[in-house]
Formats: structure tokens, sequence, C-alpha cells
């Protein structure tokens, strides 16, 4: 995988495959600190805290028809390349938190990449979806909700093709807009 | 401009469209969404497909995605179902997509060359 988004989206579509029909996903990017978080909770069937050490391991997988996992083994990989942690645990009652943690210059980490084309991804296979995104970025917040947008929508369907190449649109630039209003505090600071 | 004013405006134009489509007839284009499928840029097939979607006006399309094939070597997937017809594409890029919904999906014809070996 060339990005973390890419990561993000496979651990999403392991928590929609567990039957989750609640995703939040929040990324954090924090520049003080030198860290880029993301943290993926959903509300999925969860793995029992035992078997958490064997979702490393590629040959383990719970999909009958499959002999391999590669999905956490890949990220675990681009953590370790750059010194950061993952952290995956089972909620008390049900569902599962990943948390992934990166320092943020490392030369050996991946961008963080296309995270609004990740969660329109994500959108368009999944009508029945509640997603949660929030995206922080030193001091600024950007959050998007689904109940939200759908209220919004008044009727027309989320996955209508038009609807979510807006959205898609929509997301990367408050993205891009999270950074500009952080620079522009500095600027008027510094 | 992409505001959520933008939005109120593309809501009344749809809400326009729906009134005037007549019922879509039933198809369903399934992309494979494993840890192999998105490594070899699912994503990026996801996002044509929905491109090519709305700049051909087909609204009735269900997008969905499935788990890996065991065909990792030919990923990104796309498989097309249309009544009891199914058609699997292999190694779909962002150019391959959207040629899919223009010659497959809009003038209903199976482009062979790009679909699986044994089919």
């Amino acid at each position: 995988m060339e990005e973390l988004s890419q990561h993000l989206l496979d651990i999403a579509v392991n928590s929609l495959e567990a039957g989750a029909t609640e995703l939040e996903i929040t990324i954090r990017e924090d520049t003080g600190d030198n860290t880029l978080q993301f943290h993926v909770l959903d509300n999925g069937r969860g793995i029992a805290t035992q078997d958490i050490p064997k979702l490393l391991d590629p040959f383990y997988t719970t999909k009958k028809h499959k002999r391999m996992g590669l999905g956490i083994p890949l990220l675990r990989e681009a953590v370790d390349r750059c010194g950061g942690t993952l952290e995956i645990r089972a909620l008390p009652r049900k569902g599962t938190a990943v948390t992934a943690t990166f320092p943020y210059d490392h030369l050996d980490r991946a961008p963080l990449g296309d995270v609004a084309g990740t969660l329109t991804a994500l959108l368009a296979g999944n009508q029945g979806l509640d997603l949660i995104y929030r995206h922080q970025y030193n001091g600024e917040i950007f959050i998007f909700t689904t109940r939200e947008f759908k209220s919004l929508l008044k009727g027309i369907p989320l996955q209508t093709p038009e609807v979510l190449v807006w959205l898609k649109n929509y997301l990367a630039n408050q993205v891009k807009e999270l950074r500009r209003r952080n620079n522009e505090k500095l600027g008027r600071t510094g | 401009m992409k505001s959520l004013d933008e939005l109120d405006k593309l809501r009344e134009k749809l809400q326009q469209q729906m009134k005037v489509r007549d019922k879509d007839h039933e198809v369903t284009v399934k992309v494979s969404m494993g840890t192999c499928g998105i490594a070899a840029g699912a994503r990026e097939t996801v996002k044509a497909l929905l491109e090519e979607l709305k700049e051909q006006g087909l609204g009735g399309v269900a997008l969905t995605q499935t788990s890996c094939a065991g065909l990792c070597q030919h990923e990104p997937l796309v498989e097309i179902v249309k009544g009891m017809e199914k058609t699997t594409y292999v190694n779909v890029d962002r150019e391959k997509a959207k040629e899919i919904v223009r010659k497959h999906l809009v003038e209903g014809k199976v482009i062979k060359d790009w679909t699986t070996p044994d089919h």
C-alpha cells in the first residue's frame, strides 16, 4: 500500500465484513507533537482479546474461503518501518478499536494520501453505514457525519453517483481548508 | 466552491431528475475490496466508476463491494450483474472502469478482452 489512507480503507472494510453498521474514523495530525494517528472504531462482531495477537499472523484469518489475512500484517509493517505503534483493542460489549500512530516527520512514513477517496469508496458500497469522521490538524477540527449529511439530502440517496462525487470533492476541500486555517493562524501569531 | 449551499442546488437538481427518471433496470456493479484489491488500486477504480456513472447520468446502478475472490493477481476486479448475466472484468484501472461504464452499462456491450480468461 502506498498511502496510509489505503490501510485505513482496508481496516474499515474489515469492520464492515465483521458486520459493523457504525464506524468512527478519527485522524489526528499534530505537528507539534510530531504524531499522525488514525483511529477506527466499529460496532462489528469484535474479536476475543486472546485472539488479537493472531491478527498479526498473515496465516490467520476468520474467513472460511481464505487462507491468509494480510491487512493487519501490512499495516504493522507500515507502522514498524517508521517506529510507530499499533494498538488493537476489543471493546467491552462488542466492536473493535484500531489505533495506528506514526511519527509525523519520519522519512519512511507513508503519506496520508486520499482520505476523501477512502471515505467515498466506503460509503459507495455500504448503504446502511453510519459514519462519523473527524479530522484534526493541530488546533483545527473538521467533523462529518452521514446522519447530518443524509438529513441535508432530504431523501436523495447518498449513494447517487452525483452526490458521492460531490461529497468526495467536498471532503477533500474541507481537509485542505483545515491546513489552510491552521497556517493562517500561525501567520497571524508569528 | 465546495460549500453546503452548493449541495442545496445539487439536491434540487437531483430531485427534479428523480421525478423524470423511470425505473432503472437492475444492475449491480461489484468492486472487490479485499486487501489485495485495495493494494492494487480498487479505490481509484471506485472513484472512476462513480465519475463515469455521474457523467452518463446512470443513477440507478447499485455499486457494492465484495471481498477477495481469490484472483488477487487480477485485481482490481469489477463484476457486473445484470439480471442473470454476470461478467467479471480483471485489472480494472481508471480508464478501463470508465470504458466499462460506457460500453457495458450504456451500450450493453461486454468487453470480452478484459473479462476473466475462462469466461
